[in-house]
């Protein structure tokens, strides 16, 4: 399928959804709208996607978006056997997409130490759970667990960026994704309050 | 970090897959034609590494390598030391070169003697600490043995003088800290190595130094004794050697 296809597919149908199956930052990094991320493994994914598909309500047509024939036809494979075959697949990534002129819901990264730097730029969201907050704060930083974020988000003000933080950086990598899709502008710490802490910058 | 060995057991081969948990860059090293492109594709995306390049410790003899095949499949590059005469599009990498995935450093060491065109990856975790943790040493230091000289040119004095090259090489390893793990790209009966060569994948550099007969040896004995344990080579070394170099050693499926 070719990104215009892709995109035609899309605009068909509210019932049409993407799944991204990319690992490491790529879904973060840029993603097609209103994709829904679940990174394809060999064990477990094709029943925990078709299990989601099942419940949603009323009947949804699933397509698979990677950046290799392999993954692609792995994870459409995958899901055939669960009886659920994807009405649509693409496997050039972003760069084909990007190049078609199609828009991209992406995530900056930044380096504890352009935080820190700019700390006054960002409105800082930990979405680590309250047991891990022990270990110190950034100064200023919102508590916002994972769980109470869906719920929190229509509370925050889209004028201001956001700064995602978690513990190493992978929570926040999805809670920024999420933002992103909302319409926010956010940013993912890289490396979480580890690095925060490692690199020696204050906490509150 | 992300620590994948990939084996086949059948030749005694080792092959890599390296990133970080955090980031989820990585790198694929030594990727084997028995395995098949698949494999590997499979194995990082489980381990939810984002595999950014392809990277080969040497030209292979005695097996056939699906590199040149992974990186087209993924559309990424193809490294190899800059001392290899391929004839694939690839990625030149010089002596200490760094490369980086995201708090994991492979620092590269060129270490030529079993080919001109060895090298060895010095591994390690910033995030952990700044001492090296592990070495990929390829073909040029095994556990318990040394990589042979002789497979890539059979001429009497090149062997003699990829042996002098090898001396200098593992020595050159032997002064990483005692600790740092040893991942050699071969193990068991592997015909890249000699008798010595121990069945276990993988070993340190303090061990190596204690129990590695080469390794206590002077240059000349080390030479001597290199070319007097050479095993018969595989089985169309030259041949295998040669369609490395040209990037065609296939996938599992013969098809790439």
């Amino acid at each position: 399928m070719t990104a215009n296809e892709l995109k035609a597919w899309l605009d068909e149908s509210d019932t049409h959804v993407l799944i991204d199956l990319r690992v490491g930052r790529a879904y973060t990094s840029g993603h097609i709208p209103g994709a829904l991320s679940a990174p394809y493994r060999q064990q477990g994914w094709a029943p925990m996607v078709a299990d989601w598909a099942k419940r949603q309500n009323g009947p949804v047509e699933l397509g698979l978006f990677g950046d290799n024939a392999v993954v692609v036809k792995a994870a459409a494979d995958a899901l055939e056997a669960q009886g659920v075959p994807a009405a649509a697949t693409f496997e050039a990534g972003m760069a084909a997409w990007q190049a078609a002129g199609y828009p991209v819901v992406a995530v900056q990264d930044l380096t504890v130490d352009e935080l820190a730097g700019a700390l006054s730029e960002w409105t800082v969201i930990d979405v680590r759970e309250p047991y891990e907050l022990r270990s110190g704060m950034i100064p200023g930083a919102q508590a916002i667990p994972m769980g109470s974020l869906e719920q929190k988000v229509s509370t925050l003000p889209k004028e201001q960026q956001y700064a995602l933080v978690c513990a190493s950086g992978n929570r926040s990598q999805s809670a920024a994704a999420y933002m992103a899709e909302q319409g926010f502008r956010v940013a993912n710490v890289v490396g979480g309050m580890s690095l925060w802490l490692g690199a020696g910058h204050p906490t509150a | 970090m992300i620590w994948l060995t990939m084996h086949d057991p059948n030749l005694g081969c080792s092959s890599y897959i390296i990133g970080d948990e955090v980031t989820g860059q990585g790198v694929v090293v030594d990727p084997l034609g028995a395995l098949g492109v698949e494999q590997y594709v499979l194995s990082a995306q489980d381990a939810g590494i984002e595999i950014g390049l392809v990277i080969e410790t040497h030209v292979h003899a005695d097996h056939l390598s699906c590199a040149s095949a992974l990186a087209s499949a993924l559309g990424v590059p193809h490294a190899v030391s800059v001392a290899a005469p391929v004839e694939f599009p690839h990625q030149d990498l010089q002596d200490g070169e760094l490369l980086t995935l995201g708090m994991l450093t492979l620092e590269v060491w060129l270490t030529p003697g079993h080919t001109p065109d060895s090298l060895s990856l010095i591994v390690r975790d910033l995030r952990r600490c700044t001492k090296p943790w592990a070495v990929l040493t390829g073909d040029s230091l095994f556990v318990g043995d040394v990589g042979r000289p002789d497979l890539a040119d059979a001429d009497d004095a090149a062997i003699r003088f990829a042996a002098q090259k090898q001396f200098d090489s593992v020595h050159r390893l032997l002064a990483l800290p005692d600790g740092t793990e040893v991942w050699p790209a071969h193990y068991g009966s592997s015909p890249c190595g000699g008798i010595f060569m121990n069945k276990s994948p993988h070993s340190t550099i303090g061990y190596e130094r204690e129990a590695n007969p080469f390794l206590s040896m002077d240059q000349d004995t080390f030479v001597d004794q290199t070319l007097r344990l050479l095993k018969p080579p595989p089985e169309e070394a030259q041949a295998v050697r040669r369609k490395n170099l040209a990037g065609i050693g296939s996938g599992k499926d013969g098809a790439s």
